[in-house]
C-alpha cells in the first residue's frame, strides 16, 4: 500500500511537493492525524474500550450472566459499581463483557460490508458498461429496502445467533461502500499510472486489486470506521427488539432486556446507552481524523 | 398512589350512605353497548370442534353454545341442554335439548347437530382423551341425544362445556373436509349468543347480538369487538385511556403492576381455575443425560423457584408443585417440592456419573424457550445462570416465532424447553396427555412431548380416568401426582399469573363468574353507561 502511495503521491498533482511530503508517508499520516485533537480523543476512547473488551476475562473473573444480587440495585449499592439489572446481574461486568460482543459484531459487520461493497463497487467502476448497469441496479435494489426491516427479517428467518446478526447487518449496509468504491474506480481507472500498468500487459485482476485498490482505499477506510459505528448501532437496535443471541451479553441486549424498567431503574439503560454512545462517537471522530490524515490538501496548511 | 388508595378507601366508607342509590341503579343489567376486548393473538378460525387454544376459544364460546355451562364453583348448569342425566352405570348420558334454540341462520338446533358435533370433536380435536370413551351418539327424537360410553367417564360433563363441547350446525359443516370449510372463519353459522359480523384476519373480530338466542333477554351486549393487540405497551395504553374495556389472560408483570394503579381498572385472577395454566421446565427424556431420572431431579433441586417467581412475576404468580393446578379439586400438595438445594443437586449428578471436568462443566445442553414476551426470555436466562452453578452449560435456543417453537418441541427436537400447559378442567382432558405413554404423537402440539414412559403412572391415570366416585378419584390422583413429581419428566415452576383486567366503570357482570372465565359465553355481561 505504501509503495503505491510513493509512486502516486496525491491526486495527480506532482507539483505540490513541500517539506512535509518528503517525510515517510506513514509519519506524515500520523502527524496529520495528531493535529486533530478530537480524533486523538476518539482514538483514546476506542483503545480503552477495545482494551476492556480484550482483557475483560483477565480483570474480572466473573460471569456476566450470573445473578449476583437483588435486581435493580442502584449504582454503588451492594458494592456494584453501576448497580444491577432486572435479573440481578452486575451491570458493570455486563458492560465490560458486552464490549467484546458489541465490538466483534461491529467489526465483523463492517468487514462484511467492506468486502461486499468493495467487490461490487470495484467491478462496476472498473468494467463499466453492462456490468456496471447490472451491479448498480442490484445496489439500488438493496438501497431502497429499509435496512432495519431487512435485517430483522434476515435474523428472524435464520435464528438469532451472533453470526446471523453480523451477516444481516453487513448485507443491509454495503450499498454506500459499493457506490463510493465505484466512484473511486471510475476516476482512477483513467489515471496515467493505471494506463501504464495496462500498457505493460497487467491483467484486469492485477490492475483492480494491486494497482487501483490501494489508491482507492483511503476514503473507504474512513467509511469503514463510520460503518463500524453504524453496525454497533444496528446491533443495539436488533438486540433491543429482542433479535439477538440470548447466550451472549451485548449492550443492545442490556438495553432491550431492561427497557421495561426504564421508569423504575433508568441507570440500567443509561449506562449501556452511554457505552454505545461513546463507542460510536469515537468511531466517528476516528473517521474524521482519518479523513484529515488522508487528505493531501490539508498537508499544505 | 398507595396513599391515595388508603384515602379513597376511607372516603368510600363515608360516602357509602350517600352513594347507596347509585350502585343500586347500576346493578340492574341493561341492554345495549359495545364491549371492546383486547388479546395478544387472533386465531385463524373459530371452529372449536377442530382446534384447542384460547385464541379460538374466547370468540368461539361467544358464537357457539355448548350443552352445559359452569359457575365459578365447578357446578354444572343447563345451557343448550335443558337437562341431562348420567346413567347409574356411568355408561351413557341422556341430553334433553331446549326446544326454542336455533342457529344463527334460523335452523332449529336438534339432536342430530349434537351427535354431529360430538363425532366431529372426537375425530378432529387435539384432546383425544376428551371424548375417547364415546362409542356413539344416538338420537331417539329431535330434542333428545344419548351419548354412549364404553366406560365410565367422569370428565364428560366438563367436556360438554365451554369451548370443549361447542355445538355446530350439521347442515353447514357436515359436508366435505371440516378442516377446510371456509365457514370456520367467514359467514359462520353458530348457536351462541353472538353472531359473527366481520372478521379481519390478524386484526379484529366483530360479533353482534343474536336476536333469537335461546335464553330470553340475553345477551345484554349489542356487540363485542375482539381486537388483536400483541404489544404489552399498546394494551396498557388502550386500557388506561378507556379505548379497551377488558383484557383477558394478562400475565405480564410490568403490565399488571402498572395497571393495578389505574383507578378505573380491576385486576382479577378469577376465572382461570378450569384453564389451569402451569409453567414448567420440560425434558426430552429420551435424550442423554435426561433419560436418567437423577439428572432431572438434580435440575429440580438446582432451580431456585421462589427467587425466579419473585424476579419474574413481581409477586403476581404462585408456585406450582405438580401436574394438577391448585385450582382443581384433584390437586394434592403431598409431593416432593424440590426445595432449592445445590448440594443435593450436585450429589445426584455425581451419582449419575456426570463429574465436572477441569472447567467445572459436567455436561453441555440446550434450552428452548417460547418466543415473544420478555418473561420467557428472562425465565430461560435465569435457568441458564442457575444451572451453570451446578456445572451444566446451557445454550439458549431462540425460535424465530411461536410456530417454529411448537414445531421444534412437538417434533421432539429439543433437550430442555420451557412450556406453559393448561389443565383444561378435568385431569383426563388436560393432564393425562402430558404423561401418558400412549400419547406420544410426534408433530402434535402439547402431546407427551417429553416422551415420558412409566407403566405405573399410565395404569393409575387409566384407573382415575374411569372412577366416578369423587373421593376415590381424588385419592388416585394424589398418588399419581406424587409419582409424576418424583419421576420429574418436567420441573414445575409456577402457575401462570393470568388476570382479567376490566374497566369497572363500564363493564357490569364481568366474565369471571365461571371456572372458564372469558372462555365462556358473555351473555350476562353488560355495559353500565
Amino acid at each position: 500500500m505504501s509503495d503505491a502511495k510513493n509512486t502516486t503521491p496525491s491526486n495527480g498533482s506532482p507539483g505540490d511537493v513541500d517539506e512535509i511530503f518528503v517525510e515517510h508517508p506513514f509519519r506524515q499520516f500520523v502527524v496529520m492525524y495528531m493535529r486533530n485533537y478530537a480524533a486523538v480523543a476518539g482514538l483514546f476512547v476506542f483503545v480503552l474500550i477495545v482494551g476492556a473488551a480484550l482483557f475483560a476475562p483477565l480483570i474480572l473473573d466473573l460471569d456476566p450472566f450470573e445473578m449476583v444480587d437483588a435486581p435493580l440495585l442502584r449504582p454503588g449499592e451492594g458494592g456494584h459499581l453501576l448497580g444491577t439489572d432486572n435479573l440481578g446481574r452486575d451491570l458493570f461486568v455486563a458492560i465490560i463483557y458486552g464490549a467484546r460482543v458489541t465490538m466483534a459484531v461491529g467489526g465483523a459487520a463492517a468487514g462484511i460490508t467492506l468486502v461486499i461493497g468493495l467487490t461490487i463497487g470495484a467491478m462496476a467502476g472498473y468494467y463499466r458498461g453492462w456490468v456496471d448497469e447490472v451491479l448498480m441496479r442490484i445496489t439500488e435494489f438493496f438501497q431502497v429496502l429499509p435496512p432495519l426491516l431487512l435485517a430483522m427479517v434476515l435474523v428472524a428467518l435464520f435464528s438469532p445467533t451472533l453470526e446471523t446478526v453480523a451477516i444481516a447487518i453487513g448485507v443491509v449496509s454495503w450499498t454506500g461502500v459499493a457506490r463510493l468504491a465505484r466512484a473511486e474506480f471510475l476516476r482512477l481507472r483513467e489515471q496515467e499510472f493505471v494506463k501504464a500498468a495496462r500498457s505493460i500487459g497487467a491483467r484486469d485482476r492485477r490492475i483492480i486489486w494491486l494497482v487501483i485498490m490501494p489508491n482507492a482505499l483511503p476514503p473507504l477506510i474512513v467509511n469503514a470506521a463510520l460503518t463500524v459505528g453504524i453496525a454497533i448501532l444496528f446491533e443495539a437496535a436488533l438486540s433491543f427488539l429482542g433479535l439477538s443471541d440470548p447466550n451472549v451479553m451485548s449492550w443492545g441486549k442490556l438495553i432491550g432486556d431492561n427497557r421495561d424498567y426504564l421508569l423504575d431503574a433508568p441507570w440500567t439503560i443509561t449506562f449501556p446507552g452511554v457505552a454505545i454512545f461513546l463507542t460510536v462517537l469515537s468511531m466517528s471522530l476516528i473517521g474524521d481524523g482519518l479523513t484529515d490524515a488522508f487528505n493531501p490538501k490539508l498537508r499544505e496548511r | 398512589m398507595n396513599r391515595f388508595f388508603r384515602m379513597a378507601a376511607g372516603g368510600a366508607a363515608l360516602l357509602a350512605a350517600t352513594a347507596m342509590s347509585v350502585p343500586m341503579a347500576q346493578a340492574e343489567p341493561k341492554q345495549g353497548g359495545t364491549l371492546t376486548m383486547i388479546y395478544r393473538i387472533i386465531a385463524g378460525h373459530f371452529n372449536a370442534t377442530i382446534a384447542s387454544g384460547t385464541p379460538t376459544g374466547i370468540p368461539a364460546t361467544q358464537m357457539f353454545a355448548a350443552l352445559i355451562r359452569y359457575d365459578d364453583q365447578w357446578r354444572p348448569h343447563p345451557y343448550l341442554a335443558e337437562s341431562w342425566k348420567i346413567a347409574d352405570d356411568g355408561l351413557s348420558v341422556q341430553v334433553n335439548l331446549r326446544k326454542n334454540a336455533v342457529f344463527h341462520d334460523g335452523h332449529p338446533i336438534t339432536s342430530e347437530d349434537v351427535a354431529f358435533s360430538i363425532e366431529t370433536i372426537k375425530a378432529n380435536h387435539p384432546f383425544k382423551t376428551m371424548y375417547a370413551p364415546v362409542t356413539k351418539v344416538t338420537t331417539p327424537d329431535k330434542y333428545t341425544a344419548i351419548i354412549h360410553l364404553s366406560a365410565p367417564h367422569p370428565a364428560i360433563e366438563l367436556a360438554m362445556s365451554s369451548q370443549l363441547g361447542v355445538i355446530i350446525p350439521k347442515h353447514i359443516y357436515g359436508e366435505g373436509n371440516i378442516r377446510k370449510n371456509p365457514r370456520n372463519s367467514q359467514n359462520l353459522v353458530g348457536s351462541g349468543p353472538f353472531k359473527l359480523k366481520e372478521f379481519k384476519p390478524g386484526e379484529y373480530i366483530i360479533m353482534e347480538r343474536f336476536e333469537d338466542f335461546f335464553l330470553e333477554g340475553r345477551p345484554y351486549l349489542d356487540r363485542i369487538v375482539f381486537k388483536k393487540m400483541s404489544e404489552s405497551t399498546s394494551r396498557i395504553i388502550a386500557l388506561e385511556t378507556g379505548k379497551a374495556d377488558i383484557s383477558p389472560f394478562a400475565s405480564d408483570p410490568q403490565e399488571l403492576t402498572r395497571l393495578k394503579k389505574s383507578k378505573h381498572l380491576t385486576l382479577t385472577p378469577d376465572g382461570y381455575s378450569a384453564i389451569g395454566p402451569l409453567n414448567w421446565l420440560a425434558f426430552n427424556t429420551t435424550r442423554k443425560p435426561f433419560d436418567d431420572k437423577r439428572v432431572r431431579q438434580a435440575i429440580g433441586y438446582a432451580m431456585n423457584k421462589e427467587l425466579m417467581i419473585k424476579i419474574l412475576y413481581s409477586g403476581f404468580a404462585k408456585r406450582a408443585t405438580g401436574p394438577i393446578h391448585p385450582g382443581s379439586a384433584f390437586y394434592s400438595s403431598d409431593v416432593n417440592n424440590y426445595a432449592y438445594d445445590m448440594a443435593k443437586a450436585k450429589a445426584l449428578l455425581d451419582a449419575a456419573g456426570l463429574k465436572p471436568d477441569a472447567d467445572g462443566i459436567r455436561f453441555k445442553t440446550t434450552l428452548n424457550f417460547i418466543p415473544g414476551g420478555a418473561v420467557w426470555k428472562r425465565w430461560s436466562e435465569i435457568t441458564k445462570a442457575q444451572l451453570k452453578k451446578i456445572g451444566i452449560d446451557v445454550t439458549l435456543k431462540a425460535s424465530s416465532d411461536f410456530r417454529s417453537w411448537i414445531k421444534t418441541v412437538a417434533g421432539h427436537d429439543f433437550d430442555m424447553t420451557l412450556d406453559s400447559v393448561f389443565n383444561w378442567g378435568d385431569p383426563v382432558i388436560g393432564v393425562h396427555r402430558t404423561y401418558q405413554s400412549t400419547n406420544i404423537r410426534k408433530g402434535v402440539p402439547w402431546h407427551n412431548t417429553q416422551q415420558f414412559r412409566n407403566a405405573d403412572v399410565d395404569a393409575i391415570m387409566e384407573k382415575a380416568g374411569l372412577e366416578n366416585d369423587l373421593a376415590k378419584r381424588k385419592a388416585l390422583y394424589a398418588q399419581m401426582q406424587k409419582m409424576v413429581v418424583e419421576e420429574a419428566p418436567v420441573i414445575y415452576i409456577n402457575e401462570s399469573p393470568y388476570h382479567t383486567i376490566y374497566n369497572h366503570d363500564r363493564v357490569g357482570n364481568p366474565p369471571t363468574d365461571s371456572i372458564w372465565g372469558t372462555s365462556s359465553p358473555m351473555d350476562n355481561v353488560y355495559i353500565k353507561q
